[in-house]
């Protein structure tokens, strides 16, 4: 995650002036690839690959199961609602909600932090160094309702 | 649907070990840690929230993200979105480094990071979540 991009998204999205849907795959009244193409076209102008990198895996599906949390209901309306995360102070209320799961009782950080990152090709050593910028790291360690209705004890990282 | 996102609409979010995150609220510390997580890079960010771009690559990251001080505490309730907490508004910095295809990332050591926000806090929401 990255609140750099994702408040350059919100506000290109805003420019456009269209609601987005409330599925999870894209906006109402524009098309799911001109979507992309419109934040696609902001990450171009102004993002950085280091950033892009952390994104966790379906793989983890399997360890999940039906222990999984729950995502929270909602979402930011910088993005339609669509996806369930909120991005405190920087594209919402600094007071929104800083995690993505619900039925949790515990503690939680959040920030977005900016620096540089040293990129190596292993193949051509090539060595380039680059910013990255806001980066959006997450955790919530507590307890929670799984989606099978348990109460877990878990650490959470959204990265 | 984007891989990164469970088909529950789990936004990119994944298990850490328990020893992954330390809390102190007195001092406004807390630190996150992972070794070698598993992730995808998806080039840009609306293939990571749509796909149907470039096919994701495996990568792993590692990180240490240290959050400290007390700029500032904020109790919130939100009936809206049913959660309340304790929030600690502070500073963080973070090192760390990656592996994806031929590429190896190493950041700067975390001194020279900055966070543009940082809050630590306890909260509770959902079936959890009670005004008082």
């Amino acid at each position: 995650m990255n609140a750099t991009q994702l408040r350059a998204a919100s506000e290109r999205a805003s420019r456009v002036n269209s609601p987005y849907a409330q599925a999870n795959h894209g906006p109402k009244g524009l098309s799911r690839r001109e979507f992309v193409r419109t934040t696609a076209g902001v990450v171009a102008a102004g993002a950085v690959a280091a950033t892009g990198l952390w994104r966790p895996s379906l793989a983890y599906g399997a360890a999940f199961a039906s222990s999984d949390p729950v995502p929270i209901p909602g979402g930011t309306p910088g993005l339609g609602g669509a996806f369930h995360i909120y991005a405190p102070a920087a594209i919402d209320s600094i007071d929104a909600e800083p995690i993505t799961i619900t039925d949790f009782n515990g503690f939680v950080g959040l920030t977005y932090l900016s620096g540089t990152v040293t990129r190596r090709n292993r193949v051509t050593r090539e060595v380039v160094e680059l910013p990255f910028l806001g980066a959006d790291m997450r955790f919530m360690h507590g307890i929670y309702r799984g989606a099978d209705g348990r109460i877990r004890q878990g650490t959470f990282g959204f990265v | 649907m984007n891989p990164g996102i469970a088909p529950s609409g789990l936004f990119w979010t994944t298990a850490l070990p328990e020893n992954a995150v330390k809390v102190n609220l007195g001092d406004g510390s807390a630190v996150m840690q992972a070794t070698n997580l598993s992730v995808l890079d998806f080039g840009d960010f609306g293939n990571s929230l749509f796909g149907g771009g470039v096919p994701p690559v495996p990568a792993t990251v590692s990180f240490t993200v240290r959050w400290s001080g007390v700029l500032d505490r904020a109790k919130v309730v939100s009936t809206d979105t049913g959660m309340t907490g304790e929030f600690i508004r502070n500073t963080a910095q973070m090192e760390w480094s990656a592996t994806v295809g031929d590429f190896d990332f190493v950041s700067a050591p975390a001194e020279t990071s900055a966070s543009d926000f940082a809050e630590i806090g306890q909260e509770r929401n959902g079936t959890f979540f009670t005004r008082g």
